[in-house]
């Protein structure tokens, strides 16, 4: 039974909890936060965890694995996400998978419409993003949010690399590195410290820091997995390399005591 | 609107060359309505010893009165007067004691030691200790106040310049802030005297 | 200081120690400060260009001025996905403005605008902080700053954003010579003016961890607009 007199619960003696002074009420009756009216789309379902993306000397490359979280279930172990969009834009999805699917629909489908105006102007990578950002943000609006962050990369007009990060939000910006999800704590490091203030890394270095930042997320992100696919983007081609995998490098388990 | 912010107030403080200074704002309030105009958080403790106590102002009233007494204690023990350090302790012991049920203040200890050493101490409402080798904040106004203090604040300050350095730092302050104000006190520890000035400001 | 929340916004404790629920909260806060100050013939606008949410920073390298005219300048801070909605927006509105209209805005006429446009969003207000400087019809500089919902003030120098309450008592003090006696007011150059700018940046990140990187420091004149970038402690 709880007592209701508000002088019963005016603190939380809750030992295991830090004092926060903001929590403490010194007057009238506790207030209880609105609930908001809408119910849809409040929590992501399947999942997909980090895209790391960055630029390199003349084009860019974005990695993902290749699972979808179903909680902390390892539901889905080979499922892409990334995709091509044309021959100038590619696209990485952090988030769930379902709504990825729904846009991702949306965006081939958009394409088939371009190609049949066959008016000769395609969509590059700044067009993409700004789209996304404005599907997103309106969403968001409606309070029906695509619970995804998606990093876009490609060329711009003046064929140099763009790559462009869009949240659930519709928070937008460009940089020449771009981690979604966890791997923003892990890998943002790695790759800041390989590329600020330092001359575009050539393509060959840029997939050995990609791999590198992989490795390192599936140590640390439980939610990664070892399967995992790169992009890359040059002018006129796009690679998507579909069976690159971690080897993961155990040799010091044995030092643990529990796996003496 | 957190109890620390009930009755509104700002203390200040900050090392100068042999010389450290404490400053507080005069208003009383309860939330956003002024009832006073001549409270000043901050109290001698020793010849050179001060202790500002901006929070809930009952509390600051019970801490001062509970921290006079223990250090009279300690010094009719000890027969000689406590250091500013140890006074720290003292207040930061003394706030721990009331770990789930505290005392909503947020207290500066500024003196100079046995040595004539400027030495200044802030803490928060359960007694965690920064000692810093510039200048403390406290109150509600803090982030106006570490504004100015950053930009106006210098190494090794004269008296007469400490002075004025920390005036304009907590006035200016304040003055962006709807819960202080209202005059101010500013007491200048130096070796062989304290200079303690009220400053005019605005009153609104 | 108080304000520091435990849990973010989108996350509620069902019960003690319960599990959590994720709920959807429709806005973030990026950070970001920015500084006008107006003279007699200029105005100078600074916006930091740190982009972060949380302890993460996004890029160090994101201006939050928006370029309006040849005579207007907007900075805009807080929730950034708000910020790039209403200033794509507020440009298509001047661009009607110049199609019917066939001149400018002025930077009057473009205050009235936005203080309209966030008044229209009232009760899903964008949750931005504006500071709109410009030179006025005569060549004077002009500042305005704004609350999320569409109250302005036109002064002579303002700040907003996550390390506005750090700058602008120090402004109110250099700038506007208040609590200081016996000074005779000289008028601003740009040259004291950017020097006051750097100070106050230079000051605020380091207290404020959602300013630093550098800082965009733009110049309008009746000659046009002038910008630089100087460098801020990135940590």
């Amino acid at each position: 039974m709880r007592f209701t007199t508000s002088t019963m619960d005016l603190m939380p003696l809750q030992a295991s909890q830090p004092f926060d002074p903001s929590k403490y009420r010194y007057t009238g009756p506790n207030v209880q936060p609105r609930q908001l009216p809408n119910t849809r789309s409040q929590a992501p379902i399947t999942t997909g965890t980090s895209v790391i993306g960055l630029q390199f000397d003349g084009g860019v490359m974005i990695a993902a694995d290749k699972l979808g979280s179903y909680g902390s279930l390892a539901r889905y172990q080979n499922i892409g996400r990334l995709m091509r969009v044309n021959d100038h834009v590619i696209l990485g999805c952090t988030g769930d998978y379902a709504d990825f699917q729904f846009l991702r629909d949306i965006i081939d489908q958009k394409m088939i419409d371009e190609e049949c105006l066959d008016d000769g102007i395609v969509t590059r990578a700044p067009a993409l993003h700004c789209w996304l950002t404005r599907v997103l943000y309106n969403r968001r609006s409606r309070f029906d949010p695509l619970w995804t962050t998606f990093v876009v990369g490609g060329l711009d007009d003046d064929g140099k690399p763009f790559l462009g990060f869009v949240d659930k939000l519709g928070t937008a910006y460009t940089a020449p590195q771009i981690v979604s999800g966890m791997g923003g704590h892990l890998a943002t490091p790695l790759l800041r410290e390989k590329m600020d203030g330092q001359p575009p890394l050539s393509e060959a270095a840029a997939r050995e820091l990609l791999i590198r930042c992989m490795t390192v997320c599936y140590y640390r992100d439980c939610r990664a997995f070892s399967k995992f696919q790169i992009a890359t983007l040059k002018a006129g081609s796009i690679k998507i390399e579909d069976d690159l995998e971690v080897k993961g490098d155990w040799e010091v388990a044995h030092f643990s005591k529990e796996h003496a | 609107m957190s109890i620390l912010e009930y009755n509104g107030g700002a203390v200040i403080a900050m090392k100068g060359k042999d010389c450290v200074a404490i400053a507080s704002d005069l208003r009383y309030g309860i939330r956003l309505h002024t009832h006073g105009t001549n409270f000043p958080k901050v109290f001698e403790m020793g010849p050179r010893l001060y202790l500002g106590l901006p929070g809930l102002l009952t509390d600051t009233q019970t801490v001062h009165e509970r921290l006079k007494f223990r250090l009279n204690l300690f010094e009719l023990r000890e027969n000689r007067p406590v250091s500013p350090k140890t006074f720290g302790a003292m207040v930061s012991n003394f706030l721990y004691e009331r770990r789930f049920g505290p005392y909503f203040v947020e207290p500066v200890v500024a003196g100079l030691d046995e040595d004539g050493k400027p030495y200044l101490n802030v803490m928060d409402l359960i007694g965690c200790e920064t000692e810093t080798d510039d200048f403390v904040v406290s109150g509600v106004c803090n982030e106006q106040m570490y504004g100015m203090c950053e930009s106006l604040w210098e190494p090794d300050l004269e008296p007469a310049d400490l002075f004025e350095t920390i005036a304009q730092a907590l006035i200016n302050g304040f003055d962006r802030n709807a819960g202080t104000g209202w005059g101010a006190i500013v007491h200048v520890i130096e070796k062989d005297k304290v200079t303690t000035r009220t400053v005019k400001t605005r009153m609104d | 200081m108080m304000s520091v929340q435990t849990m973010q916004p989108g996350a509620r404790e069902t019960a003690a120690g319960g599990p959590r629920q994720r709920y959807f909260y429709p806005y973030a806060d990026n950070g970001g400060t920015v500084v006008a100050i107006a003279g007699d013939d200029f105005v100078v606008v600074a916006s930091d260009t740190r982009l972060s949410s949380g302890y993460s920073i996004y890029t160090r390298d994101q201006k939050k001025t928006f370029q309006l005219s040849e005579r207007t300048i907007l900075g805009s801070t807080g929730c950034w996905c708000d910020v790039l909605t209403m200033t794509k927006v507020l440009r298509a509105r001047m661009q009607m403005y110049r199609h019917e209209h066939n001149k400018a805005m002025s930077t009057g006429a473009v205050a009235q605008l936005l203080s309209t446009m966030l008044y229209h969003k009232r009760f899903f207000p964008y949750y931005v902080s504006n500071v709109l400087a410009g030179l006025d019809e005569n060549g004077k500089g002009i500042v305005y700053h704004y609350d999320p919902v569409g109250h302005h003030d036109p002064g002579k120098c303002y700040t907003g954003g996550s390390g506005g309450a750090l700058i602008q008592p120090l402004l109110d003090n250099q700038i506007n010579y208040k609590n200081q006696e016996n000074v005779t007011p000289e008028p601003l150059t740009v040259k004291k003016t950017v020097s006051i700018i750097k100070d106050v940046f230079t000051s605020a990140c380091e207290r404020d961890i959602y300013t630093g990187d550098a800082v965009a420091i733009q110049v309008i004149t009746k000659d046009g607009i002038t910008e630089e970038l100087f460098p801020l402690r990135r940590d």
